[in-house]
């Protein structure tokens, strides 16, 4: 049978990971006694998972192509393969920055292995069709990352990241789940699309569904007050890890519950106003909170708060004003802040590394640490600069470009609140310049810290990805047209979904 | 020709910069060969464009959709700020071969330098919105990064925070103002604003045009934004010269000067101006007076004459206030490159451990002095004619009590321009270590600027016909040089002026007398001294920030029980506000 | 007057189930019996769901949900107890203030 290109993506990659285990556990018995193999599996599993990926752009212009496998239903619009790429694009750079970086790491099969299945799964959920399918997606997504993030199982600290991220994230999916019961009962059907078409408006128990939604899913996005868990996981995970889940996790949350509000659309009209109080709400507590912040890692996760904000603004002006442009707007930047925030957390991992890991030390990584760090670490700590400045949207990088759509798409709607609210995002940009800024700063002191002076080198594997991200960064800030194409579908897919 | 120009005059900086900071740290004599060969051949190309201007978009580079076109245009207000940007800009790199010879990180000096003086070029040049709004961003990252090039100096890194976060704060007036003018025109070219801005309704003209007044303020340090400048002087003085003179704070001047037509009718705009014209020449003038820094006397004179422009273009004088912005910054960037090489060869900024400079250098001395003439409005060299101009203009069509006001300013301006130089040059020498005379590419680039500042005013005829010529929306009558000699030597407010200027340097001269008089006025330099309290406004905002992090900061517990708390607590309002609103 | 008919018995099993297992996440401090919480509350939604799913007549519909649930949940209470096991050797104690060290 004829599979469509999407479908060889998502069991190509769940098919692999347990290989990738296999492959690493079976090199350590002989002859090689190291689990490297796993590495190496991973890495081609997700090279050769670029073919169908490529195909399923080029399929989709003859439109979203579906697929159905007993109760399980998928369907692969802009949007999904947006999600799907992103996170290939992502998980590949990451197995490369990983390889040294957990060299000799008890479990290291397994954690390739997770990777590989995390990246299969997320693009799994992209493709969703059906309310409880996207809920089992979405668990096992969040059961992947758990094991990764305390993957480092004799830390405390990264041990009580783990803890808390389980606990809270079990407890938005159960909140997801009722939502789909109550959604169950009053449609008697779980097709997304079906959903749609039988609800309107005034069902206070598909309010309540909504409601759960946003609240369950917004435990995995981040939005605050949900978001406590976040800077603790992020900040613990091993950096190839906090790279992935500020990078596409949050993002991979965002996208499902876009696609079950968009199945509650007919219900009400305020899920834009919705979005974006929550985008509000999230722009001004991760900026205040990473502020103040000494450890690097920890000032990234709170800056992923923040940008989770930007995007939520964007796509609660899509929904509130039928605006394509907040859509895309809304996807284009959260492309790009997958790849400055993977960028900034694979640079701060490379330092890490270099300062504090390859000595078998757990400290984490302070902004003090950095200090004359370029000119011992040029490459990554230019990396990190770069990251830094375009997350607070300076040009000529990929930030500026990105938050510029969001904006311009707010002030095509004509509502002064909307544009007031733009004005606050643009003063939220200015203000998170000034946490990204010292940071810059230290990088390029003359006198190094006792960890500068005494550090590792980055292994060149490390660095290969950094200057891959790196350039990206700045030539889609220089050329922002290059992935107009791929956020536009994902935009209209948005706006088709909701029935607009 | 005229595309190949543009992209050549933005490139080739920018391709510069590139190079430079490839070539590592360990070759530094390439690093100030391809420095100094790409900004010259940047002046070239800028140089190429004055015979190839015109009105229209020159250049289009489609990006599609959202995002619009880029587009350039080449135009004599664009080509002369872009001339102004690379020719001062070149010779700043000229004088940083031995200014900064020897210094660690060559290759971020001078990449960032290129990618400023590129980006200045390409902020003139545009002719859309958005692209401008790039191009002033990118201004802002390079000036943060210069001026906090010393990254080891904490005085250093919080001057280029400063400056990057007051600059974007204004531009977000700038890009509320373009988000407006595109959401109202449907693209975002400036052709649209200048041509259909009156067709808008009254609240989204006024935004567009005091949200653009906003992001000028700041980027040209005008009160009260202007707080960020003095501390910029951290920077290593060839980039005090290149942000003084060449590229940072003439882009706000350069935004008022293109977009004058479009908001000269919005209600209040052009008092706004002038009130902030006035307010910021007169205080910076002051703060000038007793400021004992060199670069920071500089600094202030750079707010002040700032002022002037800014006046200038309230009073409706567009072309006086171009015309001042070109003869300021050569005069501006051969103050600081004299002050420069000083200070290179004193190892101090502070004017009291000067003094007796006249004898030891000696060059240095003669073009200093000829530009602190030129900034005193001294007949004949080039800051006269220009000021001179605007004054006229201030007393034609402006209020009269910023006239007069302005006027003060003149004679303060003499003050404090003899002050420094007494100061510096003349003043007794104390117990210190002699200097050594400058550099051969440093005296380069100052006796270049010194002509400059004798014979810039003699442009102000093709200047002005150019003008008139390629911008269709601004009303500007051709005044060819001579007729510019004969209305400023025949008028009289030329002579008032002069007496006042005269008035500031006896002031000088006969201070032992006046002793009685700046006793009474010690009130005012204290007030002066203090910043006028600008400062203190900046610290509150800082403070309440700060504060509000210090806030909730504890909001995040750590403790599991309450973080789940949260999760439940946003459930109930998100019911609460869908039962309500939904 | 509540008749008590097989929905209403539901419908009160799965709003009792919620609150107990939202009081325990919000009150408990042992890491063990927050688990346990957890479940609580997942069998109140695994009950939603049958409940949901007899509502609308497609009870089969809701007994594959519902195992699909229990499957996938056991999965996450088998990664936390592992997870409670590895802090009980660390911390000598279950106490959920002991894992207090990442704040502000």
């Amino acid at each position: 049978m004829q599979y469509p290109a999407f479908v060889w993506l998502i069991f190509l990659l769940l098919g692999a990971a347990p290989l990738v285990y296999l492959a690493g556990r079976l090199a350590r018995l002989a002859p090689f006694h190291s689990e490297s193999a796993a590495r190496w599996a991973a890495l081609i599993a997700l090279l050769v998972a670029w073919t169908p990926l490529f195909s399923a752009w080029q399929q989709l212009e003859s439109g979203p192509a579906s697929f159905e496998l007993g109760s399980i239903a998928l369907r692969a619009d802009g949007l999904s393969l947006l999600l799907a790429t992103v996170v290939v694009m992502l998980s590949t750079l990451v197995v490369l920055f990983s390889a040294t970086y957990l060299e000799g790491e008890t479990g290291e099969s397994k954690y390739y292995a997770m990777l590989v299945a995390m990246t299969g799964v997320i693009a799994g959920l992209g493709c969703a069709a059906d309310l409880f399918n996207l809920w089992l997606w979405f668990e096992a997504m969040a059961v992947t990352s758990y094991l990764l993030v305390a993957f480092y199982r004799d830390q405390p600290a990264s041990l009580e990241a783990g803890v808390k991220y389980l606990v809270q994230s079990s407890t938005g999916s159960v909140l997801v789940l009722i939502g789909v019961a109550l959604v169950l009962a009053n449609t008697g059907t779980l097709d997304l699309q079906e959903i749609q078409v039988s609800t309107a408006a005034g069902y206070p128990l598909l309010l309540a569904a909504g409601a759960l939604f946003a609240v369950g899913f917004g435990v995995k996005i981040a939005m605050a007050p949900m978001h406590t868990w976040l800077p603790d996981a992020h900040s613990q995970a091993p950096s190839g890890i906090s790279a992935m889940l500020s990078g596409v996790v949050i993002e991979a949350g965002l996208i499902a519950l876009l696609r079950t509000l968009a199945a509650l659309a007919g219900v009400t009209a305020a899920w834009g106003v919705l979005l974006m109080a929550f985008g509000v709400l999230n722009m001004v507590t991760g900026n205040l909170m990473a502020l103040r912040q000494k450890q690097v890692k920890r000032m990234l996760a709170y800056s992923s708060l923040t940008h989770v904000g930007y995007m939520l603004v964007g796509l609660g002006v899509a929904l509130y004003a039928h605006e394509v442009g907040g859509a895309s707007g809304g996807f284009f930047h959260l492309l790009s802040h997958g790849l400055m925030k993977g960028l900034a957390f694979l640079a701060a991992g490379a330092l890490l590394y270099a300062l504090h890991a390859a000595a078998g030390s757990h400290e984490p990584l302070t902004i003090s640490d950095l200090a004359g760090a370029a000119s011992r670490y040029p490459l990554a700590a230019m990396a990190l600069s770069v990251a830094l400045l375009g997350l607070g949207g300076l040009p000529p990088l990929v930030g500026f470009m990105s938050k510029w759509q969001i904006m311009v798409a707010g002030f095509a709607t004509h509502n002064f609140w909307v544009e007031a609210l733009i004005a606050f995002a643009a003063l939220n940009s200015v203000l998170s310049l000034a946490y990204y800024a010292p940071v810059v700063n230290a990088l390029y002191r003359e006198q190094p810290s006792a960890q500068v002076a005494g550090g590792a080198t980055v292994p060149v594997l490390m660095q290969a990805p950094l200057a891959l991200m790196m350039i990206a960064v700045v030539l889609l800030g220089l050329w922002p047209a290059l992935v107009q194409g791929m956020t536009g579908a994902a935009g209209a897919a948005l706006l088709a979904a909701f029935g607009g | 020709m005229q595309e190949y120009l543009i992209l050549l005059a933005i490139g080739l900086p920018w391709l510069g910069a590139v190079l430079v900071w490839t070539a590592g740290n360990g070759r530094p004599r390439w690093q100030h060969g391809l420095a100094v060969a790409s900004s010259v051949a940047a002046a070239c190309a800028t140089l190429a464009l004055i015979p190839n201007m015109s009105a229209g978009v020159a250049l289009r580079l489609p990006l599609g959709g959202v995002l619009g076109d880029f587009t350039f245009v080449a135009d004599a207000l664009a080509v002369s700020l872009a001339n102004v940007a690379t020719i001062i800009g070149g010779l700043a790199v000229i004088f940083s071969v031995s200014y900064m010879a020897g210094e660690a990180q060559l290759g971020r000096y001078y990449a960032m330098v290129l990618l400023f003086i590129g980006a200045m070029v390409g902020l003139v040049l545009s002719s859309g919105l958005l692209l401008l709004f790039f191009f002033w961003e990118i201004t802002a990252l390079c000036s943060y990064a210069l001026i906090s090039f010393h990254n080891d100096d904490p005085a250093a890194v919080a001057g280029g925070i400063k400056a990057l976060l007051i600059t974007q704060l204004g531009g977000v007036g700038l890009l509320l103002g373009a988000l407006a003018a595109r959401a109202y025109f449907g693209d975002d070219q400036i052709e649209s604003v200048l041509r259909a801005t009156a067709t808008l309704p009254a609240t989204a003209q006024a935004l567009l045009a005091f949200g653009f007044l906003v992001a000028a303020m700041a980027k040209s340090a005008q009160a009260p934004f202007h707080t960020w400048l003095p501390d910029a002087m951290e920077a290593p003085t060839p980039v005090s010269a290149l942000i003084h003179a060449a590229t940072m704070v003439n882009a706000g001047v350069y935004l008022l000067l293109r977009f004058f037509p479009a908001f000269a009718a919005v209600p209040g705009w052009r008092d706004a101006i002038v009130v902030v014209g006035v307010i910021t020449a007169l205080l910076a003038a002051l703060m000038a007076l007793v400021a004992t820094d060199l670069k920071r006397v500089l600094a202030y004179s750079t707010v002040s004459q700032l002022g002037y422009m800014v006046y200038a273009i309230g009073a409706g004088a567009i072309f006086a206030g171009e015309f001042h912005l070109v003869n300021h910054a050569v005069f501006k960037a051969l103050l600081f490159l004299g002050a420069g090489a000083i200070i290179h060869s004193l190892g101090t900024r502070d004017m009291r451990e000067m003094g007796n400079m006249r004898r030891e250098m000696p060059f240095t001395a003669a073009t200093f002095i000829t530009g602190a003439a030129a900034l005193a409005g001294l007949p004949l060299l080039n800051g006269f004619w220009s000021k001179e101009l605007i004054l006229e203009a201030g007393q034609a069509a402006g209020p009269q009590w910023a006239y007069w006001l302005m006027l003060l300013g003149a004679g303060v301006t003499a003050l404090y321009t003899a002050r420094m130089v007494w100061l510096v040059f003349l003043a007794p020498a104390g117990d210190r270590a002699r200097a050594h005379r400058a550099a051969s590419p440093m005296r380069l680039s100052l006796g270049v600027l010194a002509v400059g500042a004798w014979l810039s005013w003699l442009l102000a005829g093709p200047l002005s016909a150019l003008l008139a010529e390629t911008l269709p929306y601004h009303d500007l009558h051709v005044l060819s040089t001579l007729h510019l000699i004969e209305e400023v030597l025949s008028h009289p407010a030329t002579y008032l002026a002069l007496a006042v200027v005269a008035l500031g340097l006896v002031a000088w001269l006969a201070r032992e007398r006046l002793k009685p008089l700046t006793a009474r006025l010690s009130w005012l330099a204290r007030a002066a001294r203090a910043g006028f309290g600008f400062e203190a406004l900046n610290s509150s905002v800082v403070w309440l920030v700060r504060g509000s992090a210090v806030t909730i900061q504890p909001l995040q517990t750590g403790q599991l029980n309450w973080n789940i708390a949260g999760i439940v607590a946003g459930l109930i309002v998100v019911l609460i506000a869908l039962a309500l609103g939904g | 007057m509540i008749t008590w008919t097989p929905a209403t018995v539901m419908v009160l099993g799965v709003i009792g189930l919620l609150a107990v297992g939202l009081y325990g996440l919000l009150t408990v401090r042992n890491l063990f019996q927050i688990i346990v919480a957890l479940q609580i509350l997942v069998k109140g939604a695994v009950l939603a769901l049958v409940a949901a799913a007899d509502y609308v007549g497609q009870l089969h519909l809701g007994q594959s949900l519902a195992v699909t649930v229990i499957v996938a949940d056991t999965v996450v209470a088998v990664i936390g107890m592992a997870m409670a096991v590895q802090v009980k050797q660390h911390n000598r104690t279950l106490d959920v203030k002991a894992l207090g060290s990442l704040r502000r």
